[in-house]
């Protein structure tokens, strides 16, 4: 806008000292704010009209430049999206994170459920479960395969469990919860596994840390393969540009339409990414639903969630109009008219 | 309009393209600048078009000293001027009219008046009917007359125009000075460096001779 104000003033400088035009034809040189506004706007429009047309005079070239870019993006977004479904079939870190109270053989049912009720109440607790002696045994029966020969036995040699899911997940809030809970009355041991725990969640972060390295050399990958393509651009439109800065051409007014084009690789390419991520969630889901079933789990992939969509073609335009500036901003100075 | 106090310019390789080069040119006058290849023409024109700056002295355009002109100002300096060169740098993916179009779409303007000025300016070229052509339709006298009206079409207050004529036969070569008196006529200063001496001779305007950057001559050309 500021171009297009300063034209304005410079226009009636050259028509004070030019001479050139009938006093008449000067009126319609006095542009007012509303004139100006509609002048830039339509500037923009003529550049991005100007982007559009010339990326579908080459749809071939366009789509493959587009289609590189998805895949430079889809990469690590499917690889984010394939560790957040990791993290849901590892279930909520409450439930990973359970302590088991193995209370006194004498301790009875009812005592055992009021131990349950007391520990249900306390802060740091977000559920407590009640498993009897009976049902304990009945279960190891089944899961053990040592059915027949625990009925040999004299009598249950299984405590009552309380089962304790905390609130918190964090290593020394649930040290603490641990032994405050080994420390009630009826309570023989206080067991908590945390090292499976602590693995996946070892596991998870580098898995984060490599998507997020790879997101780096991905994105300069992309800004580098936008760039390139600009370049090109710029060198086959480098008579027109030279023209354009010898007519008075501002330097944003000759990276305007470069700019577009950037943003609309990135759009392209945005797209593009999402239908793969979606078409490849799907396609591997088939595979995984399956294997789930033999475990007897209905767990499935998620789709690409329509927020994480968005958030993938946004960032795809911001890389494609970054890439864009930085092509032009290093090779603007290049093209000064000879 | 012009004014050159003792401009130089020497060049980074130790070249010296003008050496105190002093002159002033009115408003409305029709100049033309001439001397042997490497006299110096193109240096001056570089100059006032703000492509290079001069190294020492003072140089003054419509009252605006270019030695000392930033880089942001220089595109509103060059929509004062209208620039004709000798291998027309027309756009040849785009049609006559949006060639022509072209200043004034930097400038802004909307559509209705680009579309009548553009009008106005090939009919002052006699190729109105040529608006919707390409280029490469067009002969080449015909291609220099639609380069002149985009030089003129956002109604410069200096036409530079460097071998003009430089490609054409004699025939067409004075049919386009013809034009540029047109429009000298119409109040545009106009300064045309060439090596054409029969061609200036026949037009008697006043004339700068160079030689190696030196001002050797300043006069009405016979």
């Amino acid at each position: 806008m500021s171009d297009e104000r300063k034209a304005k003033s410079n226009t009636s400088a050259a028509e004070r000292v030019g001479g050139s035009v009938k006093k008449t034809e000067h009126k319609s040189d006095e542009p007012d704010f509303q004139t100006l506004l509609h002048a830039w706007l339509e500037s923009h429009r003529a550049s991005l009209v100007d982007s559009v047309s010339r990326l579908f005079k080459q749809p071939i070239g366009s789509f493959f430049t587009c289609l590189v870019m998805a895949v430079a993006l889809s990469l690590p977004m499917g690889l984010a999206l394939l560790l957040d479904n990791v993290e849901r079939l590892g279930g909520s870190w409450q439930r990973a994170a359970q302590i088991s109270l193995f209370l006194k053989l004498d301790i009875d049912a009812a005592r055992g459920e009021k131990l349950r009720d007391e520990v249900a109440a306390l802060p740091d607790v977000a559920e407590a479960t009640w498993i009897s002696r009976e049902a304990a045994l009945e279960e190891f029966q089944q899961l053990s395969g040592l059915g027949e020969a625990l009925k040999e036995l004299p009598e249950n040699p299984l405590p009552g469990v309380v089962l304790v899911t905390p609130e918190e997940v964090d290593k020394d809030k649930l040290e603490a919860l641990r032994t405050r809970l080994a420390a009630l009355p009826g309570v023989e041991q206080a067991q908590l596994d945390l090292l499976w725990v602590e693995r996946l969640t070892a596991i998870l972060k580098l898995g984060d840390r490599f998507v997020f390295g790879l997101s780096l050399l991905l994105i300069a990958t992309l800004l580098l393969v936008i760039g390139n393509t600009i370049r090109l651009h710029i060198e086959n439109r480098r008579t027109e540009i030279e023209v354009v800065k010898l007519v008075g051409g501002t330097d944003g007014y000759v990276r305007r339409p470069f700019l577009y084009m950037g943003a609309l690789y990135g759009l392209g390419a945005g797209l593009i990414a999402w239908l793969l991520l979606a078409y490849g969630l799907g396609w591997l889901n088939e595979a995984v639903t399956r294997l789930a079933g033999l475990y007897g789990s209905d767990f499935g992939l998620a789709g690409v969630p329509s927020g994480d969509a968005l958030s993938l073609v946004i960032g795809a335009v911001l890389l494609g109009y970054i890439g864009a500036w930085l092509a032009v901003a290093r090779h603007l100075s290049e093209l000064a008219p000879r | 309009m012009i004014r050159f106090e003792q401009v130089g310019k020497r060049y980074p390789n130790g070249h010296v393209g003008l050496h105190e080069l002093s002159f002033h040119v009115q408003r409305g006058e029709f100049l033309f600048v001439t001397g042997h290849s490497g006299a110096g023409k193109s240096t001056l024109l570089r100059l006032l078009l703000a492509m290079e700056r001069p190294t020492s002295g003072k140089l003054l355009l419509a009252g605006q000293d270019l030695s000392r002109i930033t880089t942001a100002q220089i595109p509103f300096l060059r929509r004062q001027i209208g620039v004709v060169f000798q291998n027309h740098q027309l756009l040849f993916d785009r049609t006559v009219f949006d060639n022509v179009a072209l200043p004034l779409q930097i400038l802004g303007l909307n559509k209705r008046e680009i579309g009548q000025r553009v009008m106005t300016a090939l009919e002052r070229v006699s190729l109105k009917d040529k608006a919707l052509q390409y280029p490469a339709d067009l002969s080449t006298g015909q291609q220099q007359r639609v380069g002149i009206a985009r030089a003129v079409v956002h109604r410069p207050a200096l036409l530079l125009a460097d071998e003009p004529t430089g490609n054409l036969d004699p025939r067409l070569a004075a049919e386009i000075m013809g034009v540029f008196e047109d429009i000298n006529r119409l109040g545009t200063t106009v300064l045309i460096a060439s090596h054409d001496l029969a061609l200036i001779a026949r037009m008697r305007h006043r004339m700068l001779t160079l030689q190696r950057g030196r001002l050797i001559g300043d006069g009405e050309a016979s």
